[in-house]
């Protein structure tokens, strides 16, 4: 009987094979390492984002005078309102975590090298979406934090040479921050925004399945098929690939309740003090400072005088990512064979992106301004000079099998 | 190679906080806040602390984001003595928000709502805060505070704790290897410093421990208003995270037995 309905809607709908061909059957590399799980744990991460979303979106109150009380109202009198508003904030900082460590094995392993252009790109786009989502749904709750956030990022519009002004008025809907710019911020936060981030990961997926997933080696499993034309070196997805992400998210879930249940406000860094103040347009915070996933930019922004100059530098940083499968010139993908320069690159670019992080959560200090400058150009110098650096270091030789 | 390098430039903006010089405590003139620790399964403590506040601040502050009835529930105090003690408007329910008779008039400049104080500005300030009173004359109420230098409130809690001064102390002059300096004979240099706490004994209800320990109950009580749920929160993690312990410990023997076909 099953076999018949499953039969009959084949016929006119291929779930069968799309499931046999992106799920049960999809052939993975046989050997990766943890670096590959953080896929895996990001799209539970979307999942979890969506769902409580869901949930927090029925009692907010998308107006100026209620959006800061009814987050109170989630907090104490929806029944574990707190549970689903903690899992809300504390997956968005677990979403960039896992994020970050995603680009980052990109970047390890090659995982933009022809032919995966287009994954990385697509990656790239959820990255761009989701900084712009997480944005949005900080203003939502409306504390100190959220408005005088919302105001530096909105007032950068403002640094555009003869638009600017008119595009700032534009974006907020009105002549200052209010309940227009909360309105439309929640529009955007839980409906335009999650679609198209939901479009996004649908062709990064469909990308990744079309080219098939990277390894740590570097090594093509494609050039060693069975007379069916599956990869020697590949193992179904299902099972194998499901169990080895299920002791991950285990560990996620883990770190995830660790953090959720006993430190939500991740020491101010994940829930900012300030923001458990409604906004005062009256009142500047002493100390405005973003969360920390948008840190790096930020030292990038203050690290430059001129608005103009930290608006383009901020925008260039971002914007750098999607072209680095043309800047990468070696012949070899992972980091494992390519030579001593890329290697000393690539840790000088760690301790860069980091140190401007943490700069961008702390006051400037004379010092501080001057390593943010040395980090700023540090971060520039990884990926201005991979084209030099990849084509002239000698490279290992990659094995034939993985 | 790459590996152990990589590991520690994850770490290298731990020596950023080394070039740049500290800031002043959080805790403003008073340096840095004392630590305070909650304890919010104390329901004596938070029975006192509810007390106090309706006593002595609620007169000003709100509690505008709690209901009545959330906090006799969780408190553990019985509704009929909750509203007939506890609460001073007889029309109040449970179901009614904690708003203190001042903020019902549209008054400029109005005392601050306390519901999230504690979240805010941390219970080791507010602990901190409540005990950093001191006599300035120069001020209109005759006070002023360590740890928030020019506050606009009276010292409502003085005659339960008593007089306090700022004074002076010696302390130890210290040498530029860390050490204290001292003289030929061995004997510490010291030097005076001024800014300190001086409280008058005896010139309060309570001396210096028993109102520590008034203002314990009071923090702990703002600790708990700041987020009701918390108790439960920190009960409910230790079960989520044994669940995951299990489903990981599983999960890997599971995933090991698998990896067995393909190795």
């Amino acid at each position: 009987m099953v076999t018949k309905v499953l039969n009959w809607i084949n016929y006119r709908l291929p779930i069968v094979n799309t499931f046999e061909r992106h799920l049960s059957k999809h052939p993975v590399p046989k050997k990766v390492n943890f670096w590959y799980l953080f896929g895996a744990l990001a799209s539970i991460v979307l999942i979890l984002q969506i769902v409580t979303g869901i949930w927090l979106m029925m009692p907010y109150s998308n107006t100026e005078e209620g959006a800061f009380a009814s987050i109170e109202y989630i907090m104490r009198d929806v029944d574990y309102g707190w549970i689903i508003r903690y899992m809300h904030t504390t997956g968005a900082s677990m979403f960039f975590a896992i994020v970050y460590l995603h680009m980052f094995r990109g970047l390890l392993y090659g995982s933009y090298k022809k032919p995966k252009e287009l994954v990385w790109i697509f990656g790239a786009t959820i990255y761009l979406v989701m900084m712009a989502e997480g944005f949005l749904g900080y203003v939502l709750p409306y504390g100190q934090m959220s408005y005088w956030g919302a105001q530096v990022i909105i007032s950068l519009f403002g640094a555009i040479p003869y638009i600017g002004e008119s595009l700032e008025v534009w974006v907020r809907g009105d002549y200052y921050i209010s309940g227009i710019t909360i309105s439309r911020f929640f529009a955007l936060h839980v409906v335009a925004l999650p679609l198209i981030l939901i479009a996004l990961v649908f062709l990064h997926l469909v990308a990744l399945h079309e080219v098939g997933a990277g390894n740590p080696e570097g090594v093509d499993i494609e050039e060693f098929v069975d007379e069916d034309g599956v990869p020697l070196d590949s193992v179904p997805f299902f099972p194998y690939k499901v169990l080895s992400a299920m002791p991950a998210i285990g560990v996620f879930g883990l770190v995830f309740c660790i953090i959720m249940f006993f430190f939500p406000e991740g020491g101010g860094y994940f829930l900012e003090l300030a923001n458990f103040e409604e906004a005062n347009p009256l009142v500047t915070p002493e100390h405005i400072a973003p969360v920390w996933y948008y840190a790096p930019y930020y030292t990038m922004l203050r690290a430059v005088p001129d608005p103009l100059g930290g608006l383009i530098v901020m925008a260039a940083a971002v914007a750098i990512i999607f072209i680095v499968p043309w800047l990468d010139r070696s012949n070899v993908a992972s980091i494992r064979y390519k030579g001593i320069l890329s290697k000393i690159a690539i840790v000088m670019f760690v301790v860069s992106f980091i140190t401007l992080g943490y700069l961008g959560t702390v006051t400037v200090t004379e010092t501080g301004k001057i390593m943010s400058i040395i980090c700023t150009v540090m971060y520039f110098a990884f990926f201005l000079l991979m084209p030099i650096y990849t084509s002239i270091e000698k490279t290992y030789e990659v094995p034939e099998r993985l | 190679m790459i590996k152990p390098l990589l590991i520690i430039s994850f770490f290298s903006f731990l020596l950023v906080p080394l070039v740049d010089s500290a800031e002043g405590g959080p805790c403003k003139d008073y340096g840095n806040c004392d630590q305070f620790k909650p304890d919010l399964n104390n329901m004596a403590s938070l029975q006192r602390g509810v007390g106090t506040f309706m006593k002595y601040c609620y007169s000003c502050h709100s509690l505008k984001y709690s209901r009545w009835g959330r906090v006799a529930n969780d408190l553990q105090i019985p509704e009929d003595i909750f509203f007939e003690y506890l609460v001073p408007d007889k029309d109040a329910g449970p179901y009614d928000l904690m708003v203190a008779p001042i903020h019902e008039l549209e008054i400029d400049n109005a005392p601050p709502d306390l519901t999230l104080v504690a979240r805010k500005r941390t219970s080791s300030w507010v602990y901190t805060y409540l005990r950093a009173f001191y006599d300035d004359s120069s001020t209109t109420y005759g006070s002023n505070n360590l740890v928030y230098p020019g506050v606009n409130m009276p010292n409502i809690l003085a005659p339960i704790q008593g007089n306090q001064k700022l004074g002076c102390k010696e302390v130890p002059v210290l040498a530029k290897n860390g050490g204290e300096k001292r003289d030929e004979f061995g004997n510490t240099i010291t030097k005076e410093k001024c800014g300190y706490l001086k409280h008058q004994d005896g010139s309060g209800l309570l001396n210096v421990e028993e109102f520590d320990e008034f203002i314990y109950d009071l923090t702990n009580f703002l600790t708990y208003v700041g987020e009701p749920s918390r108790a439960e929160r920190e009960r409910m993690g230790v079960y989520a995270i044994i669940f995951f312990i299990i489903f990981t410990f599983l999960s890997a023997l599971l995933y090991r037995e698998y990896q067995k076909d393909y190795h």
